[in-house]
C-alpha cells in the first residue's frame, strides 16, 4: 500500500513538473526581458504562495460611443514601476474582456519598458505592430491611448509615454498620431 | 384617502383649464392690442426684414448711420411687438425702442457698406426693406457651371457668401490667399484598405481634386494641392506646403479605419496640445502673444529656437482649427447623412507644424463595406467636397481676412 501510495505521489509530481515546464515554454515566446515570470491573471491565480496583487484600470476604445471605457484588472504588485507598467502592457494585449475594441494586432510582442527620469516611459513595440496594423486613425488611436492613458492613469511617476518601434524612433504608425515626441494622456476621450 | 383623490384631481383640472385657456386668451389679447411683427429672411442677394402690422401703414421715417438703419413710426397707441428668432448674413439684430408718441426700429448691420431699400404694401399693410451689399463686383466663376444638384437653397447660400465673403482686394490673382488642401497618404502608402480594395489614398485624392475645383470655381483663393497624383510626399512636406504658400486654412481629407467593421461615421480633428499642465500653461501664453514669438524668430536666428517653434506651430491656431472643425463637421452632419462622430483633438502628426488653422477631416470609415461602397462612388465624393466646400465658407465668414 504504502509502496503504491509513493509511485502514485511520484507521477503526480512529474506530472505537475511537465506541467510547469510547459507553461513556462509558451511563456518565453513572448521574449520578456524584464519579467522572470510570466504575470497574467490566469498564471497568479494558479501559482502557489501568498502574492500582493493590484488593481489596474485600463481603458479601451468603445465602438458605440467612440471613446474608452474603463476595465479593471489585477496584476502582481512589484517595487520596479517598469515591471508593473510591463504587466498592464500584457494586460491590455490580452485585449477587452466587455467586448470593446482590443487595441493590438494579434502577435504583437513588447520589446521593452524603460523609464527615464523626467517620467517619460518608453514602451518599445515588435516591428509587427506597424506591418500588422489597420491604418486607419480610429485604429491609431485605439493603440496608442489604450495604452498611454492606461499608463499614466494608473501609475503616478508615469507623465509621459514614448512609443518606439523596434528600438527605433518612429514618426507614425500608419501616417496619423505623432510618434516623435511623448504622448501625454488624452483623458478627454474617456467616457464620463 | 378619498379626500386626496379629490385633491389631485381638483389639481389636474386647474392644470389643464390653464393650458386650455391660455392660448384663447393670448389670442384675444393679440385681437384687441394692434401689433407689429418683425422677421429677417435671407435670399440670394440680400436680406429682407419684414415689417408687419395689424393696423393700417402709418408714415415712417428711415435713416442709416454707418452700421444702423433706424426706422421711426409715429404711433400714439400702445404697441404690441411679435418677433421671429432669425440669422442672417447682414442683419446682426434688431431693437425697439419707444419714444413719447413714436417707436423706433434699429437694425444693427453687419457692415458699413451696405445698402438698403424700401417700400410698403397696403395689403396686407407691411413695410419691406431689403438690406444689399454696395459693391456688387463680380466674383470670376460665378456659379454658372456649378450646379451640383444638392438643393437650390445650398447652392443660393453659396452665391451670397461668396459674394459677401470677398474682401476686394481678392480680385487681384497677386493678392489670392492660398488654401491647402491635403490628399491624406499616396505613393508606397495606400493608408487603410477596404474589404472591397479600395485604398484610402485613392479616395482622398479624388475628393481633394473634386474640393480643388468647388473652391477656385467659386471663390477668389487659389488652392494649392499637397499632392496631385499619387505620389509619396511626406507630412512634413505636406505641413510646408501650407507655410511655404502663407495658407489661409489647411485641411487634410482622409478615410477612416478601424478593427471593427461595423464603425462608421465622419468626424473631424483638429490637434490636441500634447502637452502637461505646466508646458499647457506656457502655449496658452504663446498663443495669446503669437506676435511677441514672430518677433522673436526674427530678432534670434538660432536653429534650435526655429526648430521648437516650427514644431509647435500649429498650438498658435488652435481656437481658429477648432472653429473650422466646427464648421465642417456640421455641414458634413447636414449634407452627407453618415452617423456624426463630432470634432476631436489627437496629436495628428501632418497637423502639428501647420502655422495656419488646419484640419484633418476623416470623412467616412473605409472598413466599414457600407461606408467603403460609398466611399467609391462619385456622388458620395463629391458631396463630400461640396460639404468641406461649405464648412469653409462659414469659417470664412467668421473670420474675414483683413
Amino acid at each position: 500500500m504504502v509502496v503504491k501510495k509513493r509511485v502514485f505521489v511520484g507521477l503526480l509530481f512529474v506530472l505537475m513538473v511537465i506541467l510547469i515546464v510547459v507553461f513556462f515554454q509558451s511563456g518565453s515566446k513572448d521574449e520578456i526581458k524584464l519579467t522572470s515570470s510570466p504575470s497574467s491573471l490566469e498564471s497568479e491565480m494558479r501559482a502557489s504562495g501568498p502574492r500582493e496583487m493590484r488593481k489596474v484600470v485600463l481603458f479601451f476604445l468603445s465602438e458605440r460611443d467612440n471613446l474608452f471605457h474603463p476595465e479593471e484588472r489585477l496584476i502582481e504588485v512589484d517595487k520596479s514601476i517598469v515591471l508593473m507598467a510591463k504587466r498592464t502592457i500584457e494586460e491590455l494585449m490580452k485585449g477587452s474582456q466587455r467586448g470593446f475594441i482590443s487595441p493590438f494586432p494579434p502577435g504583437i510582442k513588447l520589446r521593452e519598458v524603460f523609464l527615464c527620469k523626467e517620467g517619460i516611459l518608453y514602451v518599445d513595440f515588435s516591428k509587427d505592430i506597424q506591418s500588422r496594423h489597420l491604418y486607419g486613425s480610429n485604429a491609431e488611436i485605439s493603440t496608442i491611448f489604450s495604452t498611454v492613458n492606461s499608463l499614466a492613469y494608473n501609475f503616478k511617476p508615469i507623465k509621459k509615454v514614448f512609443i518606439l518601434i523596434n528600438g527605433d524612433e518612429k514618426e507614425t504608425l500608419g501616417g496619423h498620431i505623432d510618434l516623435t515626441h511623448p504622448l501625454v494622456p488624452h483623458y478627454d476621450l474617456i467616457v464620463n | 384617502m378619498r379626500e386626496k383623490l379629490f385633491i389631485r384631481k381638483t389639481k389636474n383640472l386647474i392644470f389643464v383649464s390653464v393650458f386650455l385657456f391660455f392660448p384663447s386668451l393670448l389670442f384675444s389679447f393679440s385681437q384687441s392690442t394692434p401689433f407689429i411683427r418683425l422677421s429677417v429672411k435671407d435670399y440670394t442677394e440680400y436680406s429682407r426684414v419684414l415689417i408687419e402690422s395689424s393696423f393700417p401703414p402709418v408714415s415712417y421715417h428711415i435713416e442709416k448711420e454707418e452700421f444702423l438703419i433706424m426706422v421711426k413710426f409715429r404711433a400714439s397707441k400702445p404697441l404690441r411687438l411679435q418677433r421671429k428668432v432669425f440669422k442672417s448674413d447682414f442683419v446682426k439684430s434688431l431693437e425697439w425702442s419707444k419714444g413719447p408718441d413714436y417707436y423706433m426700429l434699429t437694425i444693427k448691420t453687419e457692415s458699413a457698406d451696405l445698402s438698403y431699400d424700401s417700400f410698403t404694401t397696403a395689403d396686407p399693410p407691411q413695410l419691406i426693406i431689403d438690406i444689399r451689399e454696395k459693391k456688387r463686383e463680380k466674383i470670376k466663376g460665378e456659379f454658372s457651371e456649378e450646379k451640383r444638384g444638392i438643393s437650390s437653397g445650398v447652392e443660393k447660400e453659396e452665391k451670397k457668401a461668396s459674394q459677401s465673403i470677398l474682401p476686394s482686394s481678392f480680385s487681384r490673382k497677386k493678392d489670392q490667399k492660398v488654401i491647402v488642401i491635403d490628399p491624406g497618404h499616396g505613393g508606397i502608402e495606400s493608408g487603410a484598405k477596404g474589404k472591397f480594395g479600395a485604398l484610402e489614398k485613392d479616395i482622398t485624392l479624388s475628393i481633394g481634386l473634386k474640393l480643388k475645383n468647388i473652391i477656385e470655381k467659386n471663390l477668389a483663393f487659389r488652392v494649392v494641392l499637397t499632392r496631385d497624383k499619387d505620389e509619396n510626399k511626406s507630412l512634413e512636406q505636406r505641413a510646408a506646403a501650407a507655410n511655404n504658400n502663407n495658407a489661409y486654412v489647411f485641411i487634410s481629407i482622409h478615410a477612416n479605419g478601424s478593427y471593427r467593421r461595423e464603425a462608421r461615421g465622419s468626424e473631424t480633428f483638429f490637434l490636441s496640445l500634447n502637452a502637461t499642465d505646466e508646458e499647457a500653461r506656457r502655449l496658452a501664453y504663446m498663443e495669446n502673444n503669437s506676435s511677441e514669438i514672430e518677433k522673436k524668430i526674427e530678432g534670434e536666428n538660432e536653429d534650435n529656437i526655429l526648430m521648437i517653434l516650427w514644431d509647435m506651430a500649429q498650438t498658435a491656431y488652435l481656437r481658429q482649427s477648432s472653429q473650422l472643425a466646427e464648421s465642417i463637421q456640421n455641414q458634413l452632419n447636414s449634407l452627407l447623412g453618415t452617423k456624426n462622430r463630432g470634432i476631436k483633438q489627437a496629436p495628428f502628426k501632418v497637423l502639428t507644424g501647420v502655422a495656419c488653422p488646419a484640419v484633418l477631416v476623416e470623412v467616412a470609415f473605409i472598413s466599414n463595406p457600407v461606408e467603403e461602397r460609398k466611399l467609391l462612388t462619385e456622388e458620395f465624393q463629391a458631396d463630400v467636397a461640396q460639404a468641406i466646400y461649405r464648412g469653409l465658407l462659414s469659417f470664412i465668414r467668421l473670420n474675414p481676412q483683413k
